[in-house]
């Protein structure tokens, strides 16, 4: 009698404690998750009364839609291009910072942070001005060392468009993740570095063989974050940077969603694209950790 | 005892939480009448002026305003929870495009009967300038019912700097053949012919050129998505026209026609780097801090006729006002939307120069509007108003994207005419189909 109802009390508690979080999760997360699929089957432009089922037609119109093909390309390369610089760079500039003992590094890892925590307006607008044809930063410095054929209209040609994107994304995320990855370079002990430089280990050797292999767990983590990044930011700087041109050669699987539900009148579409992109998200996901599965090393 | 109170208090906690998400209606026997508007150009003060003198002399209807430079993303929510307005101030070709989307649905008051009501002693329709009512802009569905009423209106068209082609010796071109040959000139000063600041700019181009090309009957084929309307002659020509304007775009066009950069675009015809765009007559306002060269001023012309003396259209911009059949207060509304077109509301629109399609307002107009008014004076220029027909959303396609974003295509060289054609073939054939 004594021993059972403490226990049945403290199972009341938690769930009351518990119940005002798990109500908004259900209703600001669960609920609209599943609404965004139910409304992926039907035909509505977001107003009427009557919206109007429609199976998988919306799905079926997905495949035939050249520019949904176009924007999904253009998710992938984002995500491939600003997954692989952000990662490489982030892991340089971390091994450098902690094992490297650099003079002024906390002001140098103060600079590289404050990106992160900029709107994506100011980083847009920065942007603007770095990438300004006539006289933005960047043309300007290639003006100054290098012939004219350097220069580029870095967010009008839509074969560079792209990468103008995603060199913002990069520029803006880098400082999040180097912080990340110092965090768990910084935890790894000293005496594994002494003993490996007494085995004539190098700093490349030691950082492959030893700082890699014992932070796998923190980048495996931030791989993910990397997909959702690279899906929700793109949406954001899109937006704000180009609106998806010129002539939608920007444009990603968000905002072109987002085109279709609020200006397209295309709801239900609108929808059947996040689905799309729910659904990519998650895959990928799950196979980047799948694939990067390893027996966790402890020190 | 304390579980209950553990619980009680949860429970409260989570109530106080979504209390929030709940709205409130106030009843003390008066009709509230709601009211949201598009904060434009012309500023918020002319409508709570306007609202103030409707309270006076209607003291039973208590008027609420919600006005905002983005209006549809603070009513669209409660819209889509059942709540709308009962009267709108927003004309088509915004972005959101809510009014466009409320057309497609067929989720508009049909406001005909409105037009014999009687305004001053007179019947609305006859209040009104000829040829304001009764195009695709007022009836989306090209019948006779008017689901629109025309707010305001603007003229729209090529805007340049009339100091610099004086200070040059330039006349303004009359002819596409003229145009071109201007170009030509200006290139070889290093000025360019033509740019615009983003490419939905291009609409009142298009709508101009396209009834300067064929006649309004062509236009209003395009508008209605007339079977095979873009393969003819003259959409052929039309893109043709456009084609080769686009070659003398300035370069600087497509890097700066985004959100972010377009004003860059306006900013050289200021520099005189550019001799024309497209634009309304709201650049001057827009514009009116930026710096400029010597001798700078704004005028507006039509486009060039296609032959020499043919009809020149001018894109005529039509803010509307109407009421979404799901409003509660139609009557009022009714009543309400009626008001506006009183000689009381005109003469506070006006004030902010809001430019009501009123017969006989063009005598009252402030010198610097009058001149850009003009323009609907000239020999052989007539008013062009509407847009694309309204049809149900068709999931993937937007022909207006088609038409105008294009452009940046065509001058970086993405793309051909004839892809341009064959897309704008196929986007016209399945809204057809769909209408």
């Amino acid at each position: 009698m004594t021993l059972q109802r403490p226990r049945r009390g403290n199972g009341g508690f938690v769930l009351a404690c518990l119940l005002p979080a798990l109500i908004l999760f259900a209703v600001f997360m669960v609920l609209p998750t599943i609404n965004v699929f139910r409304m992926s089957f039907y035909a509505w432009s977001g107003f009427s009364p009557d919206p109007r089922f429609v199976g998988l037609d919306n799905f079926t119109r997905l495949l035939d839609d050249d520019n949904v093909i176009r924007a999904f390309q253009n998710t992938v390369t984002l995500l491939v291009v600003v997954t692989i610089v952000t990662m490489s760079a982030g892991l340089f500039l971390a091994a450098i910072m902690t094992r490297q003992r650099l003079r002024g590094r906390n002001l140098l890892r103060f600079v590289l942070y404050i990106p992160n925590v900029l709107s994506v307006v100011v980083i847009a607008a920065i942007f603007s001005a770095v990438y300004d044809q006539e006289n933005g930063l960047l043309n300007g410095v290639l003006r100054v060392i290098g012939p004219d054929t350097w220069q580029q209209v870095w967010l009008g040609d839509q074969k560079i468009v792209l990468y103008s994107v995603a060199i913002a994304m990069v520029w803006q995320s880098l400082g999040y993740y180097m912080v990340l990855y110092m965090s768990s370079m910084a935890s790894i002990p000293e005496e594994l570095y002494e003993a490996t430089a007494l085995d004539g280990a190098s700093a490349t050797r030691q950082f492959f063989d030893l700082t890699l292999p014992l932070i796998w767990q923190n980048l495996r983590t931030t791989l993910t974050f990397f997909i959702m990044s690279a899906v929700n930011l793109s949406f954001v700087l899109v937006r704000a940077m180009t609106g998806g041109g010129p002539d939608g050669s920007s444009e990603v699987l968000l905002s072109y969603m987002y085109k279709q539900a609020y200006t397209n009148s295309s709801y239900g579409y609108g929808m059947a694209i996040g689905v799309v992109i729910f659904a990519f998200s998650f895959l990928v996901s799950l196979l980047v950790s799948r694939a990067t599965r390893r027996e966790p090393l402890q020190f | 005892m304390k579980r209950p109170l553990v619980l009680a208090g949860a429970a409260i906690t989570a109530l106080a939480l979504l209390a929030g998400c709940g709205g409130t209606d106030a009843s003390d026997g008066k009709t509230t009448l709601s009211v949201a508007a598009l904060e434009g150009g012309y500023g918020r003060d002319m409508y709570t002026q306007v609202i103030d003198a409707y309270k006076k002399s209607h003291p039973g209807v208590e008027v609420t305003l919600q006005i905002s430079k983005s209006i549809e993303d603070e009513i669209s929510p409660n819209m889509k929870a059942g709540r709308f307005p009962d009267v709108v101030v927003l004309g088509q070709g915004r972005e959101a495009a809510l009014t466009e989307t409320l057309i497609k649905d067929r989720a508009l008051e049909d406001l005909t009967p409105l037009l014999t009501t009687t305004v001053d002693g007179k019947p609305l329709g006859e209040k009104l300038t000829d040829g304001i009512v009764g195009n695709l802009n007022t009836n989306p569905y090209g019948d006779d019912k008017t689901f629109l009423m025309p707010m305001y209106y603007a003229p729209t068209g090529l805007f340049y700097n009339k100091g610099l082609l004086a200070a040059k010796g330039w006349t303004v071109p009359a002819t596409w053949d003229e145009m071109f040959a201007l170009g030509d000139k200006a290139k070889a000063e290093g000025i360019a012919l033509f740019t615009y600041p983003t490419a939905g700019y291009l609409d009142s181009f298009f709508f101009a050129l396209l009834a300067d090309v064929g006649g309004e009957s062509f236009y209003t084929d395009v508008m209605t998505y007339r079977e095979g309307v873009w393969q003819t002659a003259q959409a052929r020509q039309a893109l043709d026209i456009t084609t080769r304007l686009l070659s003398y775009a300035a370069p600087t066009t497509v890097g700066y026609a985004n959100q972010q950069d377009f004003t860059k675009n306006q900013q050289s015809i200021l520099d005189n780097k550019a001799l024309f765009m497209p634009n309304g007559t709201w650049i001057v306002g827009e514009m009116a801090d930026a710096p400029r060269a010597d001798g700078f001023a704004w005028a507006l012309t039509p486009l060039p006729a296609v032959t020499a003396g043919g009809n020149r259209y001018i894109t005529t911009s039509v803010e509307s006002v109407w009421i979404p059949g799901a409003a509660k207060n139609k009557d009022a509304a009714r009543e309400f939307v009626a008001y506006l077109y009183s000689d009381e509301a005109a003469k506070i629109f006006a004030g902010s120069n809001a430019i009501q399609p009123l017969t006989g307002i063009a005598e009252t107009l402030p010198a610097e509007q009058a001149e850009f008014y003009q323009v609907y004076t000239e020999p052989g220029v007539a008013a062009l108003v509407g847009g694309f027909a309204g049809t149900p959303p068709v999931e993937g396609v937007d022909i207006k994207k088609t038409l105008f974003d294009t452009a940046n295509s065509i001058i970086s060289g993405d793309k051909t005419e004839d892809q341009w054609q064959a897309a704008l073939h196929e986007a016209s054939e399945k809204l057809r189909q769909a209408a």
